[in-house]
C-alpha cells in the first residue's frame, strides 16, 4: 500500500513537474491519433454513406466484414500490418517499420471500421426524405451529403470520439508497428506496458492517470452529444 | 397561340420487384397548367410524381423538359432535379430554424444580403414571419406544409409536384395551404398535385387524370369521378 501511494505521488510530481519524456510521450500519442483519425474519418463517412444510400451488389456482405472488423484485436490489426512492412513483406521497400507512419497506418486500421459502423448507424437513422428533400432543392450531390452529415452530426461526433478514444489506448498495433522506441515512437500505451514490465510504476501511473483523463473528457463530450441527439420530448 | 409546354412523357414503366406499378404512361403538363392526379391507394401517385420528380428510376421512360428532344430518364435525371420540384406529403424539414430551411432553397451564390431580403420576402409571402426562428420540431402539419410552399416559391421551379399536400390538415391549416397554391400558379409554375381530397382542388385545376390499374386515364371534368362515382372511362387513355 506503502508502495502503491509512494508511486502515485511521485506519478503526480511527474505530471505536475512538467517531466519533458513524460510530456513528450504524450505528445507523441496525441500526434500519431490525430493523423490516423484525420486520415480515417473521410473515407470512412464516404464508406457509411454508400453503405446506408446505395444499393449494390455484395453491400450486406461489406457490413458483415465491416462488423467483423470491429471485434479484430488490435495485435492481430498490428501483426497483419507488420508482415506487410517488414523487410521482406510485399511493403517493406517503403521502409515504414517502427516509425510514426507505421503507427497511423495501424491506428487507421482500427478507427476506420469503428467509424464506418457508428457513422453507418447514424446515416441510416436519419429521413430517407432528408436526402431527397436537399436533392429536390437543387443541393448538388456532395451539398446533400453535407447536408445528411449535419443531419446526422451528433451520431457522427460520437463516432469520431469513441474511435479516437479507441486508437490513443491501444498498444497492440503501436507496440508491433512503432517499435516502442524512446523520443520517436514510445507512446502513452507503449511506454505504460514498458514501465510497469521494469518496475516502475510512476511514470506509468502518470500516463495512465492522462489516458483516464482523457477517456472520462471523451466520454463526458459523448453522453452530451447523445443527449443532445436524443431530445426529451 | 400555341401554348409552351414543360414536360412530355412517354412509355414510361414502374416495378417494384416483380409487381408492374406503372405500365406504359404517357402525359403532357403545359406552362401554367395544373394538373390533379387521382386514383386509389396503392395506385402509383407518389411514384408517379417521384419519377417525374427525378427521385425514382423507372423502368423505362422518356422524357422531354420544355422544347428539348424525348429522352431516357437516366439522360433527363439531372434536369428533372435542377428544373421540378418534389414536395412530399409530409415535408421534410431540415435540423435548424424555419429560416434557415428556406435559406436552403436559394442558390449558393448570392449574397448574404440577398439571401436574408429573399427568404424575409418567402417568410412574409407564406405568412410564417411569426415563426422564423422556431425549430421544425415545434411546427405543426399546416405550417411545415406552408414552410415546404414557402420554399417552393422561393427556389421557383418550372413544375411543382404536390404529393397529398392537405393530406391530414385539419380545416384551417388545409386552406391557408391552398391559398398559397394560387400564387404559385401566377408565376407561371405548372403543378401535378396528387391527392385524395380532389374537391378541395377542383377551383385550381385545368384538368384531372386517374391513375388506375396501372395506367393513366381521364381527362374528364373533376365532378364525373366525385358525384356520379363512376368507373373512368377506359378509352380516354392519356398520350402525349
Amino acid at each position: 500500500m506503502e508502495q502503491l501511494s509512494s508511486a502515485i505521488g511521485t506519478a503526480l510530481a511527474l505530471l505536475f513537474s512538467g517531466n519533458n519524456d513524460l510530456w513528450e510521450i504524450v505528445g507523441i500519442s496525441f500526434r500519431v491519433s490525430f493523423i490516423a483519425i484525420l486520415a480515417a474519418t473521410p473515407p470512412a463517412l464516404l464508406a457509411a454513406f454508400a453503405l446506408a444510400y446505395l444499393r449494390f451488389p455484395g453491400r450486406r456482405l461489406l457490413i458483415s466484414i465491416n462488423s467483423t472488423l470491429l471485434s479484430v484485436p488490435a495485435v492481430v490489426v498490428g501483426l497483419t500490418l507488420y508482415i506487410l512492412l517488414s523487410r521482406q513483406g510485399p511493403l517493406g521497400e517503403w521502409k515504414l517499420l517502427f516509425t510514426q507512419t507505421a503507427m497511423v497506418l495501424g491506428q487507421i486500421a482500427l478507427a476506420f471500421p469503428i467509424l464506418a459502423a457508428m457513422a453507418h448507424s447514424s446515416l441510416q437513422a436519419v429521413d430517407k426524405r432528408a436526402w431527397e428533400t436537399a436533392r429536390t432543392l437543387g443541393a448538388s450531390p456532395l451539398r446533400a451529403l453535407l447536408t445528411l452529415m449535419h443531419e446526422a452530426r451528433f451520431g457522427l461526433l460520437a463516432a469520431l470520439l469513441a474511435a479516437f478514444g479507441r486508437i490513443i489506448a491501444e498498444v497492440g498495433a503501436s507496440m508491433m508497428l512503432g517499435g516502442n522506441i524512446l523520443h520517436y515512437t514510445r507512446n502513452i500505451p507503449t511506454a505504460i506496458a514498458l514501465e510497469t514490465s521494469k518496475g516502475e510504476f510512476a511514470q506509468g501511473i502518470a500516463l495512465g492517470i492522462v489516458l483516464l483523463t482523457l477517456a472520462f473528457t471523451l466520454n463526458a463530450l459523448l453522453q452530451n452529444f447523445q443527449g443532445r441527439g436524443q431530445p426529451v420530448t | 397561340m400555341k401554348t409552351a409546354t414543360h414536360l412530355r412523357l412517354l412509355h414510361l414503366d414502374k416495378r417494384f420487384g416483380k409487381r408492374l406499378v406503372l405500365k406504359d404512361i404517357g402525359l403532357q403538363l403545359d406552362a401554367g397548367e395544373i394538373i390533379l392526379l387521382c386514383g386509389p391507394n396503392g395506385a402509383g401517385k407518389s411514384t408517379l410524381l417521384r419519377i417525374l420528380g427525378g427521385l425514382e428510376k423507372p423502368e423505362r421512360a422518356d422524357i422531354a423538359i420544355a422544347d428539348d428532344e424525348l429522352r431516357s430518364w437516366r439522360h433527363c435525371r439531372k434536369r428533372l432535379l435542377a428544373e421540378t420540384l418534389y414536395l412530399h406529403q409530409h415535408p421534410y424539414m431540415f435540423d435548424g430554424s424555419v429560416r434557415y430551411n428556406l435559406a436552403y432553397a436559394l442558390p449558393g451564390k448570392l449574397d448574404r444580403q440577398t439571401r436574408r431580403e429573399r427568404v424575409d420576402q418567402a417568410l412574409a409571402w407564406g405568412g410564417l414571419e411569426h415563426l422564423q426562428d422556431t425549430a421544425p420540431k415545434n411546427l405543426s402539419g399546416g405550417e411545415r406544409q406552408r414552410v415546404s410552399l414557402a420554399r417552393a416559391w422561393l427556389r421557383q421551379p418550372r413544375i411543382l409536384f404536390l404529393d397529398e399536400p392537405t393530406a391530414n390538415l385539419d380545416q384551417a391549416s388545409r386552406h391557408l395551404s391552398l391559398e398559397l397554391l394560387a400564387p404559385l400558379k401566377q408565376t407561371g409554375m405548372s403543378m401535378i398535385i396528387a391527392s385524395h381530397d380532389a374537391h378541395h382542388f377542383a377551383p385550381l385545376a385545368d384538368r384531372t387524370l386517374y391513375l388506375h390499374e396501372r395506367q393513366l386515364i381521364g381527362a374528364q371534368p373533376i365532378q364525373d369521378y366525385y358525384t356520379a362515382s363512376t368507373e373512368p372511362d377506359r378509352s380516354k387513355r392519356i398520350r402525349a
